[in-house]
């Protein structure tokens, strides 16, 4: 593969994390004692789970067409969260005893509930409503979609190469495989961290006023995925072998 | 979220000792691999230590401004970069030819202090983060991460070189577990010992702990490669468990001039 489209398709993808972050709620410190609305975790851990998720099961797709590779990283992302915060809420529910309710809007976008009747006074909401949970999985498909399209650029790329060729013809490099797993996480983390440090912690999804930074993250993402990804070329024009 | 808050306060420990035991310590380490099948993977080991107590302190200093997303995010971040520079530096660029071989770890720890300055400035310029020592702290993280990967691989592999590192460390899939291990080691330190009481040399002390755990962790992974596996673990384990005690004993010594003096400072000392 041309390097030029491998960096065009890091970026993209560590565009596609970034943006994605936006969208999970991330509720932090606060959010772990039930004060504030969101998973009660930090935007790394969030990361580390989808992130992982969506790249074995992206990884797992190795060789299919890329639309493929996509979807099956989309999914395991989307559907990592959608279990984290599920279970989330039945701990919000059932265990700290608060209905899932946001703070930050009058009536649930999606549902049209009502909220500023559910929220305990001197909290910030608490558990996970249904928009922060759309907006959750929204978040977690265009994560996937990003890591799998890193992932993808770069194990094709590497294959190429004599020293990464599958021993068996029509088989999947575990190298190579390994490599760009790799690299993709790192790219994952890179761009978690720069969104997470533009919504300034915490977030509850697209409905949050928070969520008007996007362009400034998206902007930072796509600066420091260039990088990466001319730091990236070096795994394949080295000449290592 | 960072409980820590103040920031900038006057450490106790001098920042340029951690950084010239990290770059000093870990680059001799990882250099003197080759010397010999025992000692200089033991050696290696022992520079990815110090590259995690440099580490440590970096990131005591830059998450004492109080990061709003938590001490790990900027560990996780600092790793990630370290490991694409590091894999991108030892793959990198063989245009001089066999004499690359050498610099190949210098250049894998450059790259990754670069990647680092690049997404500190992103975080400063774009993203406008509050946090005067922010480009300086990420470029000492990613090098002091990247020194302990470098380090950690070159153990278990016996060798620097790509080849070895490809076939005993990534492709096994211990480069992922090296990521999340060495994240742990730097970042837990300061994420246990924060607050107002928080003393660098006792944060040190849990750092050099929880690197030498690591190194013994490395010694077991080592088992199938390296004839040094067991010298690594087991010198590991033993200074893992004298500088645990030597934590242990401070965080007692100090609970208890607490415990004595009554009640907790109203405001944070620094």
């Amino acid at each position: 593969m041309d390097p030029l489209i491998m960096i065009g398709a890091i970026t993209a993808g560590g565009l596609l994390i970034g943006g994605g972050v936006h969208f999970i709620p991330v509720g932090g410190a606060p959010a772990a004692i039930a004060t504030a609305t969101g998973v009660g975790t930090g935007t790394a851990m969030l990361a580390a789970g989808g992130g992982m998720t969506g790249l074995i099961t992206a990884a797992a797709m190795t060789g299919s067409p890329l639309w493929l590779i996509l979807a099956a990283g989309a999914v395991g992302s989307a559907l990592m969260l959608a279990v984290t915060m599920l279970v989330g809420n039945w701990v919000y529910v059932w265990g700290v005893g608060c209905v899932p309710a946001s703070a930050k809007v009058d009536k649930d976008p999606i549902t049209g509930y009502p909220q500023d009747k559910y929220v305990t006074p001197g909290t910030e909401g608490h558990g996970i409503p249904t928009v922060c949970f759309v907006s959750g999985v929204i978040g977690g498909l265009l994560g996937g979609i990003g890591g799998g399209l890193a992932y993808w650029a770069v194990y094709e790329s590497l294959v190429t190469l004599p020293a990464y060729a599958p021993l068996i013809g029509g088989q999947t490099s575990i190298v190579a495989a390994m490599l760009a797993g790799i690299f993709a996480l790192g790219l994952f983390f890179i761009n978690a961290v720069i969104a997470s440090y533009n919504i300034g912690g915490t977030i509850e999804g697209f409905h949050d006023p928070k969520f008007k930074r996007l362009p400034r993250g998206a902007l930072g993402c796509i600066i420091a995925s260039v990088v990466t990804g001319l730091i990236g070329v070096l795994l394949l024009k080295g000449g290592v072998f | 979220m960072s409980a820590a808050g103040g920031g900038g306060g006057v450490s106790a420990v001098d920042p340029k000792k951690t950084l010239a035991l990290g770059v000093i310590g870990g680059i001799l380490g990882i250099y003197a691999t080759p010397i010999n099948p025992i000692l200089g993977p033991l050696l290696a080991a022992l520079g990815a230590v110090c590259g995690i107590i440099w580490g440590a302190d970096a990131i005591a200093r830059v998450a004492s401004y109080g990061l709003g997303t938590g001490v790990p995010s900027i560990g996780y971040m600092s790793l990630a970069i370290a490991i694409v520079g590091v894999l991108a530096g030892l793959a990198g660029g063989l245009m001089i030819g066999s004499a690359y071989v050498l610099i190949a770890p210098l250049l894998g720890i450059v790259l990754a202090v670069i990647l680092g300055g690049v997404v500190a400035l992103v975080g400063k310029k774009i993203i406008g983060m509050k946090i005067p020592i922010l480009v300086s702290c990420t470029m000492e993280l990613a090098g002091a991460s990247a020194v302990s990967v470098l380090g950690f691989s070159a153990a278990i592999a016996g060798s620097f070189a790509m080849p070895a590192i490809l076939t005993s460390v990534v492709s096994t899939g211990f480069i992922g577990l090296l990521f999340i291990l060495s994240t742990m080691a730097i970042q837990h330190p300061f994420n246990a010992c924060l607050g107002p009481q928080e003393n660098r040399v006792r944060t040190l002390k849990l750092a050099a702990s929880t690197g030498f755990i690591s190194m013994a962790i490395v010694g077991l992974l080592a088992m199938g490669f390296s004839k040094a596996w067991w010298v690594i673990a087991i010198i590991g384990a033993i200074a893992w468990f004298i500088s645990i005690r030597a934590f242990i004993e401070a965080s007692k010594e100090e609970a208890a001039s607490i415990a004595w003096s009554g009640m907790w400072p109203k405001e944070e000392e620094h």
